[in-house]
């Protein structure tokens, strides 16, 4: 992993990085990141989110937000989003968690859709339009992220950090019962676990980690628009894990790098390119179901680790 | 300082809408005894385990464990007053490795449990768990997923996660469900062995009447949701009332 991330550190430095192919990678790194944070519940906790799209369209808005009224502080940005990401997944958590299976998803689907239509159809933020013709992040007051080499960064120093930390959870104690919950939730409670608590847990991590994500997105787009919300964004999240790899984290990273890139190459020489999209994607679920990086694969790098 | 009663069960009733599954059941489990509830299939035995161990809220009656009432308090609540309970269908972790089976289980009793700082620490546990695996035999096999043991091995885990809990009282559902009669023979002795050695209280159901003589000290008798008899071994085998339940029932 760190030769990856030191590849990546390396890659604007390579002579055919346009400014096109910079925002591109930047796309792929911020999905990658977004699909990481879910991996945490599809992967680890055996929970499917159908409404990550309104955790990421959270952070966008509250960024977009706070550079419209001219607070250009990334700090600031990524503080609010925190709040107000933390605060709605508070809710929504509570009331999926208390319920299971099929029942988590709607649950979370139902919120993410009140979520979307409050900012698409009401005027308070735009409407359809959204929040339009954004200023650039400040690093520090007079430091602002304003070429694409500097927002790649970003990113990628966001994706290392998200990294990291999503590693050492998934090692410690609270990743452990999360996978126990994972494969047999009922006996967890019996080991004196409350698992509700653990659910909302993990919930409120994946939600903050992917609302930072959405906060940054502003940053490169300089809009936040309704469509950042919608469930077809929190379908594709899923998608990113799927094909990535399920309970690797590195896994969802590559997916959602590879389904960015994907859609943009494709849909960059042909108009119907969801339907290659698509295919392509069902191709990856029937021959490697496991994913570009499978779930065997990181069990037994996991066991290589422990054994010294 | 001795206690009176480990567990006392008064007068549990519970009815699943019309179909009463237990009608004024009650008992008490003295400390360090090996209590069996035994019965025919279908005498309400493990609907009995459930509502000691949270699964069932009882229609009437109460659950008191060390002196205090559980009655109707959710499962991880009463686990953590140390009290557990090992399944008669077996209910493990299939997917991970036998070590992180009961790691699981065993970290479920540290002071950074339900903490912040679970979120970035894993306790050391393992000395403790590879000694329960090693009286269960289970120690070569400890990086064997749970889903590729043998059935009696995941017997065997499945009283290691409950162990691993560090119970005062141990309730066990039918744990040789399954086995042969050899396997059986062996794991009677391993689980009373176990239970003197850790000063345990085991409240045990068994169907299979040779079991239960083996190792008890003392025994009651369920038969369609009711007791109908209690007392230790050798007076459980000569009741006739028992007998009957028995021959009577035995065509189910």
């Amino acid at each position: 992993m760190a030769v990856v991330f030191a590849a990546l550190a390396a890659l604007p430095l390579t002579p055919w990085m346009s400014k096109y192919y910079m925002l591109l990678a930047f796309d792929a790194l911020l999905f990658g990141a977004v699909a990481m944070s879910l991996d945490l519940l599809m992967g680890y906790t055996g929970l499917v989110s159908f409404g990550h799209a309104a955790f990421f369209g959270l952070g966008a808005y509250s960024t977009a937000v706070l550079l419209e009224r001219g607070v250009l502080s990334i700090w600031l940005c990524l503080g609010l989003a925190i709040v107000v990401v933390t605060a709605y997944a508070l809710m929504v958590s509570y009331f999926a968690t208390s319920r299971r299976g099929i029942y988590f998803a709607l649950l979370t689907l139902i919120f993410a859709e009140v979520v979307y239509t409050f900012f698409r159809y009401t005027q308070t933020f735009g409407g359809s339009d959204g929040i339009q013709g954004l200023p650039s992040f400040q690093l520090l007051p007079g430091l602002a992220v304003d070429t694409p080499v500097r927002i790649y960064y970003l990113v990628l120093a966001y994706l290392l950090l998200a990294y990291v930390a999503c590693r050492v959870l998934v090692g410690s104690h609270f990743g452990q019962v999360l996978v126990a919950i994972r494969e047999n939730e009922d006996r967890v409670r019996f080991l004196g676990y409350n698992v509700q608590r653990y659910k909302m847990g993990v919930c409120l991590i994946s939600a903050v980690l992917t609302g930072l994500a959405g906060a940054l997105y502003p940053g490169r787009a300089a809009y936040a628009t309704p469509d950042l919300l919608h469930w077809s964004i929190s379908g594709e999240f899923i998608i990113m894990v799927m094909i990535g790899g399920l309970g690797t984290l590195a896994g969802p990273i590559l997916g959602g790098a590879f389904f960015i890139l994907l859609q943009e190459k494709v849909s960059s020489y042909v108009q119907w390119y969801s339907i290659v999209v698509g295919l392509v994607l069902v191709l990856i679920v029937l021959f490697i179901p496991r994913g570009l990086l499978g779930f065997r694969h990181a069990f037994r790098r996991r066991a290589g680790q422990q054994a010294h | 300082m001795p206690q009176p009663t480990m567990l006392a069960v008064q007068e549990i009733s519970k009815s699943f809408g019309a179909l009463g599954a237990l009608a004024g059941v009650s008992f008490s489990v003295r400390p360090r005894e090996v209590f069996s509830v035994i019965g025919p299939n279908g005498a309400g035995k493990s609907t009995l385990f459930n509502v000691i161990a949270g699964l069932h809220t009882p229609t009437a009656g109460r659950v008191m464990f060390q002196g205090e009432e559980i009655t109707g308090l959710p499962p991880a609540v009463i686990n953590r007053r140390r009290l557990a309970k090992t399944f008669q269908i077996t209910n493990i972790f299939p997917g991970i490795s036998v070590l992180d089976n009961v790691r699981v289980a065993a970290q479920s009793r540290l002071a950074v449990s339900g903490h912040l700082a679970s979120l970035w620490r894993r306790p050391a546990v393992d000395d403790r768990v590879m000694e329960l695996l090693g009286a269960f035999g289970l120690e070569h096999r400890r990086d064997e997923l749970a889903q590729n043991l043998s059935h009696g091995e995941q017997r065997y885990l499945e009283i290691c996660l409950a162990l691993a809990t560090d119970p005062t009282l141990l309730l066990l559902d039918e744990p040789t469900a399954g086995m042969t009669p050899g396997e059986t023979k062996e794991a009677t002795a391993l689980i009373r062995r176990i239970a003197l050695a850790r000063s345990l209280t085991v409240l045990l159901i068994e169907h299979d009447m040779g079991v239960v003589m083996g190792i008890s000290d003392r025994i009651a008798v369920l038969h369609f949701g009711q007791k109908i008899a209690e007392g230790p071994p050798d007076v459980i085998r000569n009741d006739p009332q028992v007998i009957d339940a028995y021959l009577g029932g035995a065509d189910d």
